[in-house]
């Protein structure tokens, strides 16, 4: 792990600015409802805003010009990259909603695991607003399962393509031992995360346009 | 080393930095570092990067910008460096990937050497911030007194609201123009907007800006702004033009009220007849000579003495509900009357009538036959006809035809019931008179024409000899016969014949020409009331 600890180096001295993570409270514009296990079958639940939670915890990657080469474990290391998704708009259109919803659930089926210890660490997390992390995690895990428990009973209305979930176990179960590697572990696991959700995003909302089709108020 | 190739040594260096020095004074070097500025993708299938030269160098430098992308293996050069103007790089549909990172990186280029940006790594999803709404339009709604502004924009042209693929939310701001706060308004996914708190004569500006889904926003459109009314001034030319327009047809009322007053007074206050009293001359009274006066109050003319009259017998109007229709082919003379009292008049035309008179009686007559339901009408009483006084209902009129019927039933005693001087019949009767006639066993009054100067003459002139009468409504114990009222005509001014009153009436037989020894008699107290 010798180049990690090149770029801790690396990072550290950037400043905190990299590491700090930004906790903006804005949830974006979809908020996950406790409801959704009532509402009609056909509508979709409310986007949570995980991607935005995700985006909001971490720092944007762009913002720092000439910096040289930053090495952060690359995303294609997370632990749901093996779920083959569409990866523009042309091919999204083209997938079924069955399989739409599978990808979703599979998704969020695999960040179960990661949000428990991420959520364990975050109290020891060398880091000076560890607290309001830690809070951060917790609501997402909330608003996880509630989007769980919406799909699942969506997907047992829609038939039994939308059933089958891919199983993406996660076998990281520490993020490190020293402050570096837990700084840095805990940051690649929240961008795995962000990805994912805005993934799931997505997918639920070309879903409820497509199920929708006499309201586009909807899309 | 000897001095001699130290000193060489030392000479090539300096030579060599002056050189280099010489270069550099002319403006000639390998390009410097080009920095990235940053990409952005406006609705989620495209994108573009661009980036800053560094210090030129002096010669001409070419900048080239090269990938490396997240599943995809190699490095690539950029697609499209024009599109997006100069010093960008334009990543097509057919480029663009989401979810996965890209690593970019510039290279600038010259003569003497390159220079490299940095590692830029992205991806799309980060990088979405749509362009600002389009069309923004702003109108003034008028709404009787609760004016609002009403916002209405379109999403921006490239991107795509219909697969859901991206979800646009909107935002605005409104402020006063002179003001510098802007007050915030979340729209959500509608395109259009209602401002109610506005105020008129005030000129408002209004801004809208979108983003797609959690992404950046856009910048704000470009300032739409309008001016609401002021109300209070707008209102004004309306009244005005309402009141002048609902004055003229008010004053034209007015004037033309004023100019049919007499009239508009007939119609809201109808003249009340004042009482007439005949034989008083309402003109005399007012002259006030006390002479004319008591002769006007005083109606001497043939006034019997009372006395005289009562020492007659009395005599009865029977009357009966039976009805006997005269038969009109046989010179009936007898009128039958209303239903529930019935007078039968009969008409008596003494023979010493003149035959004309009698067949100008019989004619009318004959002509009606019924009493409608109600008390006789004038007309059809032959000016002859006079009260009957019967005793008998059977009892013939010897001065009737055999055929005639006597069908007067007299009732005891009762007064008189007015005579109607027939218009027709007084017109012909031009100096006839009118006479009144006892018939001994009958007690039959006959009223004969005749000469009665000054009512006759009165009653030549009256015109509405209706009025003249009392009707006999009803016949009411044995000393009253109800009058109907009537109204009475103000130019009546006979107390003899035809009047009102039906003491008049009783004046009449008071006639001094009355030939004959029988005098009609008066009842009780002279004469029957009108009861009103």
């Amino acid at each position: 792990m010798e180049p990690w600890n090149e770029i801790a180096r690396k990072t550290l001295k950037e400043g905190d600015g990299s590491q700090k993570i930004q906790r903006r409270q804005t949830l974006g514009g979809g908020v996950v409802r406790g409801g959704i296990v009532q509402r009609c079958p056909h509508q979709r639940p409310a986007r949570p805003s995980l991607a935005a939670l995700g985006q909001n915890a971490l720092p944007q990657h762009h913002t720092r010009p000439g910096t040289g080469r930053v090495m952060t474990p690359r995303p294609s290391m997370c632990h749901t990259s093996s779920l083959q998704t569409p990866s523009d708009k042309a091919q999204a259109l083209q997938i079924s909603g069955s399989d739409l919803l599978s990808l979703a659930r599979s998704l969020l089926q695999a960040w179960v695991d990661p949000l428990v210890v991420l959520s364990d660490s975050a109290y020891t997390l060398p880091h000076p607003a560890h607290n309001s992390i830690s809070n951060k995690i917790q609501e997402l895990q909330e608003h996880s399962k509630i989007l769980g428990d919406g799909l699942d009973v969506l997907s047992s209305k829609m038939g039994p393509e939308a059933q089958t979930l891919s199983l993406l176990p996660y076998t990281g179960n520490d993020i490190g031992q020293d402050r570096i590697s837990k700084l840095i572990n805990f940051h690649f696991l929240m961008s795995c995360f962000r990805r994912d959700s805005h993934k799931i995003d997505s997918f639920l909302k070309v879903l409820r346009c497509r199920a929708a089709k006499m309201q586009p108020e909807m899309c | 080393m000897t001095v001699c190739a130290r000193m060489r040594r030392d000479l090539g260096l300096a030579l060599l930095l002056l050189l280099s020095a010489a270069v550099e004074s002319d403006g000639m070097s390998p390009p410097g570092k080009p920095v990235f500025l940053g990409c952005r993708s406006p609705e989620k299938e495209t994108f573009t990067c661009w980036w800053e030269p560094g210090s030129g160098g002096g010669l001409p430098t070419t900048h080239r910008l090269y990938y490396e992308r997240e599943k995809l293996e190699g490095t690539h050069e950029c697609p499209d460096y024009h599109s997006a103007g100069k010093n960008s790089c334009f990543f097509d549909k057919d480029h663009t990937s989401i979810w996965v990172d890209y690593y970019l990186t510039v290279v600038a280029s010259n003569a003497l050497g390159n220079a490299t940006s940095g590692h830029f790594k992205m991806d799309v999803m980060e990088i979405v911030k749509p362009n600002a709404p389009e069309n923004v339009t702003l109108q003034v709604m008028k709404r009787e007194d609760n004016p609002y502004l009403h916002v209405r924009w379109e999403h921006p042209h490239n991107t795509d609201t219909k697969s859901g693929w991206v979800t646009i939310k909107y935002e605005l701001r409104v402020k006063h123009r002179n003001n510098n706060e802007w007050k915030e308004y979340t729209s959500g996914t509608q395109t259009q907007f209602n401002l109610y708190n506005i105020n008129p004569g005030e000129m408002y500006v209004v801004q809208v800006r979108c983003r797609l889904d959690h992404g950046s926003w856009s910048e704000w459109s470009n300032s739409t702004s309008v001016k609401t009314f002021n109300y209070p001034q707008n209102d004004k030319p309306f009244w005005i033009l309402v009141s002048a327009l609902s004055t003229v047809p008010f004053l034209t009322a007015m004037c033309i009220l004023v100019i049919k007053r007499k009239y508009v007074k007939k119609v809201l206050l109808p003249p009340v007849p004042g009482p007439k009293i005949r034989g008083i001359d309402v003109q005399l009274l007012k002259r006030g000579r006390s002479e004319d006066v008591s002769n006007a109050l005083i109606i001497n003319q043939g006034f019997p003495s009372v006395p005289a009259w009562k020492d007659e017998i009395e005599d009865y109007l029977i009357v009966s509900d039976d009805v006997l229709l005269p038969d009109p082919h046989r010179k009936k003379k007898s009128l039958t009357v209303a239903a529930g009292f019935h007078l039968n008049l009969e008409i008596q035309c003494k023979e010493s009538l003149g035959q004309r008179d009698w067949e100008k009686a019989e004619e009318r007559k004959n002509g009606i036959d019924t009493f409608p339901p109600q008390l006789p009408t004038q007309k059809q009483l032959c000016p002859n006809v006079t009260f009957v006084h019967a005793e008998a209902t059977d009892q013939r009129w010897p001065i009737h035809d055999a055929a005639a019927e006597s069908t007067v039933q007299l009732l005891a005693p009762t007064g008189y019931v007015d005579i109607q001087r027939h218009k027709s019949m007084q017109e012909e009767a031009d100096g006839n008179e009118m006479d009144y006639t006892r018939v001994n066993d009958g007690n039959i009054l006959i009223l004969q024409k005749d000469k009665f100067p000054g009512c006759m003459d009165v009653q030549r002139q009256e015109e509405n000899i209706p009025e003249d009468y009392s009707r006999v409504k009803e016949v009411d114990g044995d000393n009253k016969v109800l009058l109907q009222r009537q109204s009475f005509s103000a130019d009546s001014s006979c107390g003899e014949k035809g009047t009102p009153y039906t003491d008049c009436t009783n004046k009449k037989p008071i006639n001094p020409h009355v030939p004959g020894p029988s005098k009609v008699e008066l009842i009780g107290s002279g004469y029957v009331d009108t009861i009103y």
